[in-house]
C-alpha cells in the first residue's frame, strides 16, 4: 500500500508586475509538489499594492481550474519571514483531502447573511462527509465580524471550528480584497471548508496583559463605545494617554499608541480578553472600535511588549499542532498591528519562533491581517468544541495547522 | 464599647434583683429572675460580639480606603508609565520608519546604478518604494522645461487629479520654484500656508507633503511630490532629509544615465569608425597582396624572359673569350671579361629575384629535415675558404653542443653563405668572423658576428628590403644586387624562423637567425 501523500508547498514572488508575480508564485509552488500529487486547493495571499485581477489571473494561468481562495494583505508571510509587496501561493496535496470554497457578499450591509451564504456555498461544493473546520477570509475594513461568524454558525453549527484572518490593504485602510475561485471582491467573506482525512488545528494568542483599572462599559452600540463608568469613553482614554496624544490619534486615526495599548473586553472568564483597537473618535466623546463592543462588560487598557508578543506566537503554534499527527503546513494570520509593534527585526524573529515550534520542514505561509477569528479556547480540537465563543479580535496571532 | 455593655449588664442584674426582692421572693419569681438574667447575659454577649465585629469592620474599611488610595496611586503611576512608554513608542516608530526608509533607499540606489536611461531612472520610483519610505501618495514627473511635464509615476493620485496638478504647478509658479531650489519644501496644512501650496495639498488630498526638484548639473530633470494621508507624520525633519537624499540619488542617476548614453553613443561611433577603417585597411591590404602578386608574377616572367637572352650573351662572351673566333686584342679581352662579369652579376640578380618571387608566391615549400651541423658547416666553410684566406680573416665556430639543424638542405646553406659572404666583404684584413650555435628552448639561435665596419642605425631598419644597399664606402667599391639579405630573410621566414641584426659602426655586426629546433 502506497504511503499517504501529505504535501503542501509555498511559492513566493516579489515581481512588480502583478500577473507575473501571480504566475511566478504559483509556478514555484507547483514545481515543489511531488509529481504524482494532484493539487487540491490553492490559497493565495497578495499585497493590495498589486492589480488584484491581474494577480489572480496570473495565479490561475499557472494552476488552472482548481479550488482557490485568498485575500489581500497588510504584508505577506513565508517560512523565510515577513515580506511586503509580494504574492504567496500555498498548494495542498493531501490524500483524502476534501474541500469546498464559498463566498458571501455585502458583509458590510448584512454580515450575518454573508456568513450564511459563504457557509452554504462552501457546503454545496464540499463532497465529503467528515468536516474538520472552516478557514475564513473576510474584509478587514468591515467591523461586524461577530455577526458573520454567527451566520456561519447558523449553517455549520455552533461547535464547528471556524478560524481565519481578515484581509488587509498594506495599512492604507481604504479597501481590501477577497479571492474566491477566479473572482476578486470586497466587503465579502470567503469560507474554505476542509475535511476528509485532514485535521485543522488552531491556536490564537495575543500576548497583551491588562494594565489599567477595570471600567464598566455602561453604554455601547455595535462597534461604538459610548460611555465607561457613565463618563464619555474618550475622556477615560485621555486620562491615560494625555490630551496631546489623543489629539494626534484623532488626526492620524489608528496609530502606534492605539496599537500598543488596545482595549481589552473581559470575556466569560477572568483571563479571556477580546482585543479591540480604537479606529476613530466621535464628536460626542465616543470611540469607534474595529469590532463589536458588549454593553455591561468590564473593560481595561491592555499593554503589550515584544517579548510577550513573541511568546504568544510560540504558544499559538504549539496549540495549533497539538492535535495533529503529521503537519502538512502552517498558516499564520498575524495582526498587522503586531507587525508594527514588533518592528522589522522582531517580526522576523516571530516567524523564526513559530518555525522552531513546528519544525524546519513544515512550510509556513500566511499574511498580516486586520482581524483574527478563532474560538476563545482555540487549543481544543474540533471534536471538543461545544458551543464555543468565536473570538473576533485584532492584535493577536492565529496559527492554523493543516495536517492529518 | 465593651465597657458600656458591662455597665448595662450590671445595671440590668441589679434591677432584676431589686425587682425580685420587691416582688416578695417566691420560687416562681426566682425562676423568672434566672431567665431574665440568662437573657441579659446572652444579650450582653451578643452585644460584645457585635461590637467586636463593628470594630473589625471599621478596621477593614480603613484598610480598604488605604488599598483604594494605593490602587488609585498605582493607576496614576500606570498613566505616567503609559505616557512615557508612548513617547518611547513614538521614538521607536520614527526609528523603524527611518530604518525602513534607509533600507529602501539603499535598495533603490542599487537599482539606480544599473539604470541606463533617464526615463528608466524615474520609473524605479514606484508605489513599493514610495510606501517603503512611509508615504502613501506620490507623483513623480519628468520635465525637460517648465511647460513640459510628463508623469512617470502616480501613486494614489488619479489621472484627473494628476492633470489638475500639472496645470496648477505650471500656472502657480510652484514648479519654477521647485526646479530652482535644491532644498525640498515641506508643506503643511496650516493657516499660514500660501494658497497655491494649500491648493496643491487639496489636489493630492493630503494634509502634508514634501515637494522637491531633481536637479542634475546639466539642468532640471524632474520633480517629486510625496504625501501622507495621515496628518502629522510627513512633517518631520527626517522626511525632509530623506527626500533630499532621494532627489540627490535620482539626480546623480539621471546624470550617470545621460553619461552612459553619451558614452554608449561615442562607443557606437568609435566602433563604426573602427569597422570602417578595418574594412578600408582590408581592402587596401587585398589590393597590396594583389599588386605584390602581380609584381612577383611580373618579376618572375620578366626574369624568365631575361634569362634566355642572358644565357646567350654569356655563352657568346665565353666563346669570344676562349678565342674560338680568333684571338682578341687586350682591350677587347678586357671588355669581354667585363661582359662576362656583368652577365654573371645579372644572372645572380635574376636568380635571387626569382627565388624571392617563388618564396613569396608560396611556390617554394621548405622541407623540414635534420641537417647534421658538422657536415653543414664544413660545406659552407669550403665555399668561403678562398675568400677567408684572401683577407686572412680568423674564422671560428662555436657549436655549443648543437648537432643538427632542421630545415631545407637546399636553401638553408644559402642563408649562412650569404651572411658569411657579407661578413667577409665588410671585415677588413686580419679581422675575425665567428659563427655561433646555441639551443634556446624550442629554437636554435645561430649567430654570425664580424669585426667589420658595422652598420649605421639609419641603415639597420632597411637592411632586409629588396635592392637596399647601405650607404658606405665598401658598398661603393663592391658591387652587389641588394637582394642577398632580402632573400635570406624570405628563406628564414619560410622556415618559420626570425632574423635580426645588431651593429655598431666601427665595431662590427651580429646577425641572429632563430630557427625551430624540431
Amino acid at each position: 500500500m502506497a504511503p499517504q501523500v501529505v504535501a503542501a508547498t509555498v511559492g513566493w514572488s516579489a515581481n512588480r508586475q502583478a500577473g507575473q508575480a501571480g504566475t511566478e508564485a504559483a509556478s514555484s509552488a507547483l514545481e515543489q509538489l511531488p509529481p504524482s500529487a494532484p493539487t487540491q486547493l490553492a490559497l493565495v495571499f497578495g499585497s493590495s499594492w498589486f492589480d488584484q485581477h491581474a494577480l489572480l489571473q496570473g495565479v490561475r494561468s499557472a494552476l488552472g481550474e482548481i479550488p482557490l481562495a485568498g485575500e489581500s494583505t497588510a504584508g505577506e508571510i513565508t517560512s523565510e519571514g515577513p515580506a511586503s509587496h509580494s504574492c504567496v501561493v500555498v498548494l495542498l496535496a493531501i490524500d483524502g483531502l476534501t474541500c469546498g470554497v464559498g463566498m458571501g457578499r455585502d458583509a458590510d450591509q448584512s454580515p450575518r447573511v454573508a456568513g450564511q451564504r459563504a457557509a452554504f456555498t462552501a457546503l454545496q461544493a464540499f463532497r465529503g462527509t467528515s468536516r474538520a473546520g472552516l478557514l475564513l477570509f473576510g474584509d478587514g475594513m468591515v467591523t461586524g465580524h461577530a455577526e458573520v461568524v454567527r451566520g456561519l454558525q447558523e449553517v455549520l453549527g455552533t461547535s464547528f471550528l471556524i478560524a481565519g484572518g481578515m484581509a488587509g490593504d498594506d495599512l492604507q485602510f481604504a479597501e481590501t480584497y477577497q479571492y474566491c475561485q477566479g473572482e476578486v471582491a470586497s466587503r465579502s467573506v470567503v469560507g474554505i471548508l476542509l475535511g476528509g482525512s485532514v485535521k485543522l488545528g488552531v491556536g490564537l494568542e495575543h500576548g497583551f496583559a491588562p494594565i489599567s483599572k477595570p471600567r464598566r462599559i455602561t453604554r455601547a452600540n455595535a462597534n461604538v463605545l459610548l460611555t465607561l463608568d457613565r463618563k464619555p469613553a474618550a475622556s477615560v482614554y485621555e486620562e491615560y494617554f494625555g490630551v496631546d496624544v489623543v489629539r494626534r490619534m484623532r488626526d492620524e486615526g489608528l496609530n502606534r499608541a492605539g496599537i500598543a495599548y488596545p482595549i481589552g473586553i473581559q470575556g466569560e472568564s477572568a483571563n479571556q480578553w477580546l482585543l479591540r483597537n480604537v479606529v476613530s473618535f466621535g464628536d460626542d466623546g465616543s470611540l469607534a472600535c474595529n469590532g463589536e463592543i458588549r454593553e455591561g462588560a468590564w473593560l481595561q487598557l491592555m499593554i503589550g511588549s515584544r517579548e510577550l508578543a513573541l511568546e504568544a506566537a510560540q504558544r499559538a503554534a504549539r496549540q495549533a499542532i497539538r492535535s495533529l499527527n503529521r503537519t502538512a503546513c502552517v498558516l499564520v494570520f498575524d495582526s498587522a498591528v503586531r507587525r508594527v509593534l514588533l518592528g522589522p527585526h522582531h517580526a522576523a524573529v516571530e516567524i523564526e519562533r513559530i518555525r522552531d515550534v513546528v519544525g524546519p520542514s513544515v512550510p509556513i505561509a500566511g499574511c498580516y491581517t486586520y482581524a483574527e477569528q478563532a474560538p476563545f479556547d482555540a487549543g481544543l480540537s474540533a471534536d471538543a468544541l461545544t458551543g464555543q465563543t468565536i473570538a473576533s479580535q485584532t492584535g493577536s496571532v492565529l496559527v492554523a495547522a493543516i495536517g492529518v | 464599647m465593651s465597657y458600656l455593655i458591662y455597665v448595662v449588664f450590671t445595671i440590668g442584674v441589679l434591677a432584676t434583683l431589686l425587682l425580685t426582692v420587691g416582688a416578695n421572693w417566691s420560687p416562681h419569681a426566682a425562676g423568672m429572675t434566672m431567665t431574665l438574667l440568662g437573657v441579659l447575659g446572652y444579650l450582653a454577649f451578643k452585644a460584645e460580639m457585635a461590637g467586636r465585629q463593628l470594630s473589625e469592620l471599621g478596621r477593614q474599611l480603613s484598610e480598604l480606603h488605604r488599598l483604594q488610595a494605593a490602587y488609585d496611586q498605582l493607576d496614576q503611576q500606570t498613566k505616567l508609565i503609559i505616557r512615557t512608554d508612548l513617547e518611547l513608542h513614538r521614538t521607536q516608530e520614527e526609528l523603524d520608519r527611518r530604518l525602513a526608509s534607509l533600507m529602501s533607499l539603499h535598495q533603490l540606489g542599487r537599482q539606480l546604478e544599473v539604470s541606463l536611461r533617464p526615463d528608466e531612472v524615474f520609473s524605479k520610483l514606484d508605489a513599493a518604494v514610495v510606501t517603503n519610505f512611509g508615504f502613501s501618495k506620490g507623483a513623480i514627473g519628468m520635465c525637460a522645461s517648465l511647460d513640459a511635464i510628463q508623469w512617470c509615476s502616480l501613486i494614489g493620485v488619479s489621472e484627473p487629479h494628476a492633470e489638475a496638478l500639472r496645470a496648477h504647478l505650471q500656472a502657480s509658479g510652484l514648479l519654477k520654484r521647485v526646479l530652482t531650489n535644491p532644498t525640498p519644501q515641506v508643506l503643511r496644512a496650516i493657516a499660514s500656508l500660501e494658497p497655491a501650496q494649500q491648493r496643491l495639498l487639496d489636489l493630492l488630498q493630503v494634509p502634508a507633503a514634501v515637494i522637491a526638484g531633481i536637479l542634475p548639473h546639466s539642468g532640471p530633470a524632474g520633480f517629486l511630490i510625496l504625501g501622507r494621508t495621515s496628518a502629522g507624520a510627513a512633517t518631520s525633519k527626517a522626511d525632509e532629509e530623506l527626500v533630499a537624499i532621494l532627489t540627490n540619488h535620482l539626480a546623480i542617476a539621471v546624470e550617470n544615465s545621460a553619461l552612459y548614453e553619451e558614452t554608449w553613443a561615442s562607443r557606437r561611433e568609435l566602433e563604426r569608425k573602427v569597422q570602417e577603417r578595418t574594412r578600408e585597411l582590408a581592402e587596401a591590404n587585398a589590393e597590396l597582396v594583389r599588386l605584390n602578386k602581380a609584381k612577383s608574377d611580373f618579376v618572375s616572367s620578366v626574369s624568365h624572359e631575361l634569362r634566355t637572352p642572358l644565357a646567350a650573351i654569356k655563352g657568346y662572351a665565353s666563346l669570344l673569350a676562349s678565342g674560338q673566333f680568333g684571338p682578341l686584342a687586350k682591350p677587347q679581352g678586357e671588355r669581354v671579361a667585363k661582359m662576362e662579369k656583368h652577365a654573371d652579376l645579372l644572372t645572380q640578380l635574376i636568380t635571387n629575384l626569382l627565388d624571392i618571387a617563388r618564396i613569396e608566391s608560396g611556390r617554394v615549400t621548405m622541407e623540414r629535415q635534420p641537417i647534421p651541423v658538422e657536415e653543414f658547416l664544413n660545406t659552407i666553410h669550403d665555399v668561403i675558404q678562398p675568400q677567408l684566406q684572401a683577407k686572412h680573416i680568423r674564422y671560428t665556430v662555436d657549436r655549443d653542443g648543437v648537432t643538427a639543424l632542421v630545415g631545407d638542405p637546399q636553401h638553408l646553406p644559402r642563408v649562412f653563405i650569404n651572411l658569411l659572404s657579407n661578413a667577409i666583404k665588410y671585415t677588413p684584413e686580419k679581422g675575425a668572423i665567428r659563427v655561433g650555435l646555441k639551443r634556446e628552448g624550442p629554437s636554435i639561435l645561430a649567430t654570425v658576428s664580424d669585426t667589420g665596419c658595422g652598420i649605421g642605425p639609419e641603415d639597420l631598419q632597411k637592411l632586409f628590403q629588396e635592392f637596399y644597399r647601405a650607404n658606405d664606402p665598401i658598398n661603393q667599391q663592391v658591387r652587389g644586387t641588394g637582394l642577398g639579405l632580402a632573400l635570406v630573410k624570405r628563406i628564414v621566414e619560410a622556415h618559420q624562423g626570425r632574423i635580426a641584426v645588431t651593429s655598431e659602426r666601427g665595431k662590427g655586426s651580429t646577425f641572429s637567425v632563430t630557427l625551430p629546433a624540431e
